[in-house]
């Protein structure tokens, strides 16, 4: 006699999906049977609960629709995937990396401003955002030849002097701005969740424009020319303590963002989460015969933009002061705004699935800059008037 | 229910995509489309959820194109993908906060004529299903949701990777855990 049918082989046969030769001692077996029926009664109940999921009912959103949201929104993606990808280079992974790499690429000192002089001092006193294609970067950030040799012309070209560390948990706005070294300011009537100071950061860049030429050529952009000048060149940054305000429940700061993985949809995991970061402008060395303008140039060109575009804003912006944003062109939009007495700038990226925000502006040398997720970008405002 | 099985068994045939690039992946598109709303709709009651959360999942899926030949079981993907993002959506509180209400306005906008406490006690039920499905070990709910969705055994082991003998003994463990989870859930509920 064959052995009696176990739960799970007469839960089979309840949904016809027992074998055949197990179905034969079920037709012979009362034992079986009985217990089957009791099986078919507590699953009964289960299956009552759960029909609804077998539910064809109602209309489904038109396909071709959903392809052009789709398409729409793997651009932003993509293009904001290299906008992440970028920042996260090793030299870019200090407390702020938006200053860095705009201090790297576009904000040195006019020749202009500054003739004569043997060193030229940049310090932030003002923000503009520039709308940049992103996706022209791809081949530098990718695992390629071109994004090896991008990386190894990074880490060969730079000297790091002091790394930053983990950040500090601070007690409260008093022990932050010691930590910190200047007066953090909070806003009236919140109360942080977390406050974290970061150590100040330094380091020396010495320009070896044989590489960074080849890197052009490589890419395919011979016809932008590195000026001689530009070679041994040697520029040094200095990076501030700066201090980070968390509001409501949001991830611990870390050095490098670049092994932040997201799990979930992108914005949902922390959707109350504002952060509120204040950081002394970074000081920038930087030899007085380097054409600052030539170079940012050249900068923008290769990312794609027309050399008109690209002449016409490198000469309208004043490089000794400002600290000029890049911003990922089809994925976020910009404007001024007045607040805390100074003008600032809200950039927005308004994405479907996990849109943000981000408010900058300067104040007596102190850069602020307050981002959260979500469209609801007055709240970053009102936290900005709010400040004492 | 068997009806829809037969559909359903359709809707996760394995599929080999051979095509290459974005026209490739529009026609993949276009074919899964409804197939992947309508489990996140029925999974989640609420049809702008239902929509976001499709269209992630065709993003998870753009990022392994072009999909790998002939191995790649790309219904099943799809559907363990979905339900992961909706169970994961569930146990969110203020997403869960939000689908609640959407599903009872959805429930009544769909059928005005019938009796609006009916239709609340029936989203009621639907409701400690969903959080019940949420609370549980995420094989079996996923087990739960292809069996009572209309999928053979087969279906079912070839999406989740195992063996289809395994999936009736599976499957009472599972239906006896979500039973246990929904009463504990109704009994929370009571005044």
């Amino acid at each position: 006699m064959r052995k009696h049918l176990t739960d799970g082989e007469l839960r089979a046969a309840l949904d016809g999906e027992l074998e055949a030769t197990r179905l034969q001692h079920l037709d012979t077996c009362t034992d079986c049977n009985e217990r089957k029926e009791q099986l078919q009664t507590e699953s009964q109940q289960s299956a009552r609960r759960l029909a609804f999921l077998a539910s064809t009912d109602g209309s489904v959103p038109s396909a071709q629709k959903a392809w052009g949201r789709f398409s729409q929104q793997n651009r932003i993606r993509k293009e904001f995937s290299m906008f992440r990808k970028w920042f996260s280079f090793p030299v870019v992974r200090f407390a702020s990396a938006l200053i860095l790499i705009v201090t790297l690429v576009l904000a040195f000192p006019s020749t202009r401003a500054l003739a004569g002089e043997l060193l030229k001092l940049f310090r932030v006193q003002q923000v503009t955002v520039i709308p940049v294609d992103f996706t022209g970067l791809e081949q530098l950030t990718g695992d390629g030849a071109l994004g090896n040799q991008f990386t190894d012309l990074i880490s060969n070209s730079i000297n790091v002097a002091q790394q930053p560390g983990d950040p500090k948990e601070a007690a409260d706005a008093e022990q932050a701005s010691q930590l910190a070294g200047f007066t953090v300011r909070l806003p009236q009537g919140k109360n942080p969740s977390q406050i974290y100071v970061t150590d100040a950061a330094a380091f020396t860049l010495i320009v070896d424009r044989a590489k960074a030429q080849a890197l052009l050529d490589e890419a395919g952009r011979s016809d932008l020319v590195l000026p001689e000048t530009v070679d041994g060149a040697e520029i040094s940054v200095n990076i501030p303590a700066s201090v980070s305000v968390s509001f409501g429940t949001c991830p611990k700061p870390t050095p490098d963002s670049s092994k932040v993985k997201e799990e979930q949809i992108p914005g949902r995991a922390y959707p109350d989460c504002v952060i509120l970061a204040q950081i002394p402008s970074p000081i920038v060395n930087a030899p007085a015969d380097l054409d600052i303008n030539q170079l940012a140039q050249i900068g923008l060109e290769f990312t794609g933009m027309k050399a008109e575009d690209a002449a016409s804003f490198t000469s309208a912006v004043d490089w000794t002061s400002t600290l000029v944003v890049p911003i990922p062109r089809n994925a976020a939009m910009y404007k001024e705004v007045t607040v805390d007495g100074v003008t600032g700038t809200l950039i927005q990226r308004p994405s479907d699935d996990s849109p943000k925000f981000a408010l900058l502006w300067v104040k007596d040398g102190i850069l602020y800059a307050i981002s959260g997720l979500g469209t609801n970008s007055e709240q970053a405002i009102e936290m900005a008037n709010s400040l004492p | 229910m068997i009806g829809s099985m037969k559909n359903l068994k359709t809707e996760v045939a394995e599929t080999v995509q051979e095509e290459s690039g974005s026209s490739g992946f529009e026609a993949l598109f276009m074919e899964h489309w409804a197939h992947v709303y309508r489990i996140l709709h029925r999974l989640l009651g609420d049809s702008s959820e239902a929509e976001d959360l499709a269209l992630e999942t065709f993003f998870r899926l753009y990022q392994h194109y072009p999909l790998p030949e002939k191995e790649f079981n790309l219904g099943g993907w799809l559907y363990r993908v979905a339900t992961n993002l909706a169970l994961h959506s569930i146990r969110s509180w203020k997403r869960r906060e939000r689908y609640e209400l959407a599903a009872g306005r959805y429930a009544l906008d769909e059928t005005p004529e019938d009796h609006p406490a009916e239709i609340m006690a029936k989203e009621e039920e639907h409701r400690f299903v969903r959080l019940a499905l949420a609370e549980m070990n995420e094989r079996q709910s996923q087990l739960l949701i292809m069996r009572h969705s209309g999928l053979s055994y087969k279906d079912i082991a070839k999406a989740l990777k195992l063996a289809p003998t395994s999936i009736g003994p599976l499957l009472v463990r599972a239906e006896r855990e979500f039973e246990k989870h929904y009463r504990a859930l109704a009994q929370e509920e009571l005044p």
